[in-house]
Order: structure tokens, then C-alpha cells, then sequence
């Protein structure tokens, strides 16, 4: 495949002005097994949905030792009430916005060179980019545990934001550079013969047009420290620090598990990301990391 | 703005900035253009250059020395030389480990791969409520993998489990789901493919909008099957995308800890146990820092050796 070819690919990735011609070309033989498809997808829906499905309905029946009958959000009062999920919900939004913000903002510049620059340093840092995301994680997170240990960053939300950070960004990158492409390299160009400079175009000219990038950059730095597991288990310690995720194992610990209150925890874990993803999810693109790749 | 224009700025963006020998010899201004762009690309690279060199480059230059040593999490150690790497290979848990790795890796991409290609390809024709249909096939992938975990876990564990007594009404007796060791194989790597096909969907869904149409309609018109049509016409289109999402895939599920460890913690008598489980459950569970790091820079080595080739690889099928 050449170069351009690639190139219109990546472009017709957030150009919808193509997708009119295909659908009615295509439509016409489609239209007889419409309803069939709509079924078998609706079947294939409810089989994986199943254990979602599940979390949400085991979360509204009364738990052990309830009066309740039916359907009851009494859980839901409990778990706020009687435990920390409260003060783990805060913690969890915390380090995550915080991962968003610091995440963006460091992957969008170095996005930009990797989608303008075409030196051999360019290509050097993609390389890294590509090492780095395919080191495993408990590699980094044994001697960052030693380091942050000596510096207090053990047991402290700020240490694992940092790594967060850290292990958004190859993937950041990537997607912020593969949105710059789309953008014409010639608005740049008229603002710096207008004598504006690199950084005044990169903010005023193509950050302002990069909503959707910097949005899906967004959504996948939120997905994966609200989402992370590992390196929360390993560095935070104590029951105020917990996120979510690690606050969640504390209710196996008894002898018999309380099913509703941990499904209603499982709730309030998964509505988060699940509506930032129905309310943005058209703005995601992880299609765009394979060009980013390739491109470059 | 047309689609030609678009593509021509970028051809000039590819050739044109930080690049010299583009031809024509450079006109001072130019030169001092370049000077001032390569001056800012330093400024806008520093910051994420230095976030990785602390968190990625500096962990494993200190792992790669740690694993030479008998320390744990609080002291350094002596020098002990390939000592944990020896006393590491020698021992069956690490190849029993490296085997299901490599099982639960290759089930996990090309399982997953094959689930969301075809889920892209129903999902590109037109159906009713096809987009929220969209949505909600992304759930595995978007829910914490910590939910899912403790769902498949209620729906599977014990004996009194729904899907046991699912299985034990239809008469297949008692189904073990992760009290059996090959089970709890099959378990685990189901779950991952289930964790991973959205992913996969998403992949393949934005390779097959890339497609030209009017293939379909030449391919239409010489009268060629729906299997010729996408043996011959769609996967060769789709192949770059398809071949990313095998490396990226591959990378996730070498790397994935916890779908693992929150299902069977690398048990029943360590059957599920991948190199990821291992490392963290040496260094963790068992205080052994100096094998636990040197099976993670064991592992960081050979990653890193195939992630190189198989850039070169992407790079090349590009460009062809």
C-alpha cells in the first residue's frame, strides 16, 4: 500500500463525508436479510452481555439479612453509608482526572512532532514508543515500588497517578499524532508566513480544530487508570488511600460474601466509564493507532 | 477542503518539515525556519521524553541490574550473577508458565480477532438500532476488568454457581469451571476473548470504512461470491490493520495481569499461571525479588526484541 493510500485511510477515518456514497450502494442488496442480522446480533448482544446484566440486577435485589422485597436500591444507601466506597469513589475520580489532564497535556506536543516532524529523531522516538508500550508493566512496577518506597510515594495517590501517566502515553501519543495528520499542514504554514510562531500555531490553529483527538485521547487515559488493577494492588496500602478497585476485594474477606452490596459497588465502578463511552463513544478512535504505526 | 488537497498537504508535511534534501537547496529564511521548528519539537518531545525515562527506561535498567543480585523489596542484595536466571529456568512452574502463555496469548488475539472482525462486518451493514447495538458490544472492554472478574466469578465459581447448575440440568454433570485445571484454562481464555473482542471490533470496524466501495461493486459486477469477496478483496484490504491489531493484541494479553489474577490467581494447583502471574506472585507473594525481576526482564527482552522485528515488519508492509 503506498504512502498516500495509507495516508487517505487515516484521513477517511474522521471524514464522514464518504459514508453516504456507501451506504447506498451497499443498501440495496442488504435490505432482505435486515432483520435476520437484526436478530442474530441481538442474540449475540444478550449471550455477552450476560455478566453485566447480571452485576446490575444482583445490585438492586435486597442482600442478606434485608427485609426488602423486590427491587430495592437499599445497597446502594449501604455501601455509601456503612463502608469507605464513598471516600474510594473520590479517590478513584481524583487520580483519574488528574492522569487525563496530565496525560493530554504532555501527548498532544510530543503528538504533534510525530505527526510533522519526518526526521530520523522522529522516527527513533516512535520506535521507543513502540518499545515501551510492549514492556510488561510488573517489569516497571517492582523497582518503582523501591524508588517511590525511598520517596514516599507508596501508598500515596500522587505515586500512582505518575505511573498512570506514564503507561497512557505511548498509546496517547499515537492517537494525538494520527488526528494531527488530518489536519492540512498548509494552515500552519500561512500562520508562520504571517510570522506566528511554532507553538502559537500548534495552540491557536491545530489544538482548536483537534476536539475529537483530544477527546479520544481522553476517553482511553480515563479507561485505563479508572480500569487499572495491578498497579493500584501493588502501591496503595491502606483503606483511605484505596481506589475503587482494590476497596471492592476488601468485601470477599468474610466468610460468606455479600453479593449485593458487591455488585452495587460493581455499579458504581463500571457507570462511569460506561456513560462517558455512550455519551462520547463516536469521538473514540482506536483505529487511528494503526496508521499513527505504521505512518511513520 | 477536498479530500486531494488534504492529501497533497500531508504529502508536503511528510517531506517538507524537519527534513533536508528535499530537492531544492534551502533559502536562509527556510533554514532559519527549520532551526526555530527543530528548537520547539525538542520543548514539545521533553516532557513525555522524560516521563518515560523515569517510569519506563530507569525501572528496567534497575531490573535488569536487581535481577543480578539476591536482594528483596527493602535491600539491594550481593552480587549473585546469573544465579536467579539459572535457579528460574530450572524450574518446572516457570516453563508450565511460558507454555500457557504463549496458549493463552495466541487463543486471546486470534479468538478475539476472528469474534470482532465478523461482529465489524454485521455491524457495517445496515441493521435497526445498529449504533447502540455498537455501544453495547464495547461494554466487555470499557467495564473495569475488577467487575467482570467478580461477575464471571459469581456466574461460574462454586458449584452453586448459575452456569453449573445450568450445565448440571442439562446432564453434564458437575462442570468445575475453576476448580478443574484444564477448565480453568479454557475459563481464563475465554474470558480474555471476551475482555478483548471489542477492542478488535473497534480495529477491524475502522480498517473496513477505509475500504474503497467501488471494489465491492467491480467484484459485484464480475460475479464473484460473498466468500471470494472477502477472501480475496477484504482481508487483503484489511491486512495492515489486521496485522497492528495481532501485535497490539499480542502485547496486551503477554502483559495482561489481572484477568488472570482476579479470576484464579494463576491456580488451581497453578494450571492458569502465565509469566506476568508468576513474576508477581514470586516478587509479592513469595518476597523473592531477584527471580521475580529476572523473570520480568526475561520476559522485557524477548518483548522487546519481537516488538523491534515487528515494527520493521509494519514499516515494510506499508510502504509496499
Amino acid at each position: 500500500m503506498s504512502v498516500e493510500t495509507s495516508r487517505a485511510a487515516i484521513v477517511g477515518q474522521y471524514k464522514t463525508t464518504a459514508r453516504p456514497i456507501k451506504r447506498r450502494t451497499l443498501s440495496q442488496a442488504q435490505e432482505r436479510g435486515k432483520w435476520w442480522r437484526f436478530v442474530l446480533i441481538l442474540v449475540i448482544c444478550a449471550i455477552v452481555l450476560v455478566p453485566i446484566i447480571a452485576v446490575v440486577l444482583l445490585s438492586l435485589e435486597p442482600s442478606l439479612g434485608s427485609t426488602a422485597r423486590g427491587v430495592t436500591l437499599e445497597n446502594f444507601g449501604k455501601i455509601f453509608s456503612e463502608t469507605s466506597v464513598g471516600a474510594w469513589l473520590a479517590n478513584s475520580l481524583l487520580v483519574t482526572i488528574v492522569t487525563v489532564v496530565i496525560s493530554v497535556t504532555v501527548a498532544a506536543p510530543a503528538g504533534y512532532v510525530l505527526s510533522r516532524g519526518r526526521s530520523r529523531l522522529v522516527s527513533g522516538y516512535s520506535l521507543i514508543l513502540f518499545i515501551v508500550q510492549s514492556l510488561p508493566v510488573v517489569t516497571a512496577v517492582i523497582p518503582l515500588f523501591i524508588l517511590f518506597a525511598q520517596i514516599g510515594l507508596v501508598d500515596n495517590l500522587a505515586g500512582v497517578t505518575i505511573i498512570y501517566v506514564g503507561s497512557t502515553m505511548s498509546v496517547a501519543i499515537w492517537m494525538m499524532a494520527a488526528y494531527f495528520d488530518s489536519i492540512p499542514i498548509t494552515l500552519e504554514e500561512a500562520a508562520w508566513m504571517d510570522g506566528c510562531s511554532v507553538f502559537g500555531s500548534f495552540t491557536r490553529i491545530v489544538l482548536r480544530n483537534s476536539l475529537p483527538g483530544v477527546l479520544s485521547t481522553a476517553i482511553f487515559a480515563f479507561l485505563l487508570a479508572w480500569n487499572d488493577y495491578l498497579v493500584a494492588v501493588v502501591f496503595l496500602r491502606s483503606d483511605q488511600n484505596y481506589t475503587l478497585q482494590i476497596g471492592l476485594q476488601t468485601f470477599f474477606q468474610q466468610n460468606q460474601t455479600n453479593w449485593g452490596l458487591v455488585m452495587a459497588v460493581a455499579v458504581v465502578m463500571m457507570l462511569p466509564p460506561v456513560l462517558l463511552f455512550a455519551a462520547l463513544n463516536k469521538y473514540f478512535s482506536v483505529g487511528g493507532i494503526g496508521g499513527s504505526l505504521a505512518g511513520r | 477542503m477536498t479530500t486531494e488537497s488534504v492529501i497533497g498537504a500531508l504529502k508536503k508535511a511528510r517531506s517538507g518539515v524537519g527534513n533536508a534534501g528535499s530537492g531544492k537547496p534551502a533559502s536562509e529564511r527556510e533554514r532559519r525556519r527549520r532551526f526555530t521548528h527543530s528548537r520547539a519539537f525538542v520543548f514539545f518531545v521533553l516532557p513525555s521524553l522524560i516521563l518515560l525515562v523515569l517510569l519506563n527506561l530507569y525501572p528496567v535498567i534497575y531490573a535488569g541490574l536487581q535481577s543480578l543480585r539476591n536482594g528483596d523489596l527493602l535491600s539491594a542484595g550481593n552480587f549473585v550473577g546469573l544465579n536467579n536466571y539459572i535457579a528460574m529456568v530450572q524450574t518446572p512452574a516457570f516453563w508450565h508458565a511460558a507454555g500457557f502463555t504463549v496458549v493463552f496469548t495466541l487463543v486471546g488475539v486470534f479468538g478475539s480477532w476472528a469474534i470482532g472482525l465478523g461482529l465489524a462486518l454485521l455491524l457495517r451493514t445496515r441493521i435497526p438500532a445498529g449504533g447502540v447495538f455498537k455501544v453495547l458490544l464495547l461494554l466487555p472492554w470499557v467495564v473495569p476488568v475488577v467487575v467482570s472478574a467478580t461477575s464471571w466469578n459469581w456466574l461460574v465459581a462454586t458449584p452453586q454457581s448459575p452456569l453449573p447448575v445450568l450445565a448440571q440440568a442439562l446432564g453434564l454433570g458437575n462442570v468445575l469451571f475453576l476448580a478443574d485445571p484444564t477448565l480453568a484454562q479454557v475459563t481464563v481464555c475465554v474470558f480474555k476473548v471476551w475482555i478483548s473482542f471489542p477492542f478488535m471490533m473497534m480495529m477491524m470496524s475502522s480498517a473496513l470504512a477505509s475500504v474503497d466501495v467501488n471494489v465491492y461493486e467491480a467484484s459485484k459486477v464480475d460475479g464473484a461470491t460473498a466468500f471470494q469477496t472477502f477472501g480475496r478483496i477484504t482481508l487483503p484490504m484489511i491486512s495492515r490493520s489486521t496485522y497492528i491489531s495481532w501485535i497490539l493484541m499480542t502485547i496486551f494479553c503477554v502483559n495482561d495481569f489481572p484477568s488472570i489474577f482476579l479470576l484464579t490467581g494463576g491456580g488451581p494447583v497453578n494450571s492458569t499461571q502465565t509469566l506476568v502471574v508468576l513474576a508477581y506472585s514470586t516478587v509479592f507473594q513469595n518476597f523473592q525479588t531477584g527471580p521475580g525481576v529476572a523473570i520480568a526482564f526475561m520476559m522485557t527482552i524477548v518483548l522487546v526484541i519481537i516488538a523491534t522485528v515487528l515494527y520493521r515488519q509494519i514499516r515494510k508492509v506499508n510502504i509496499e
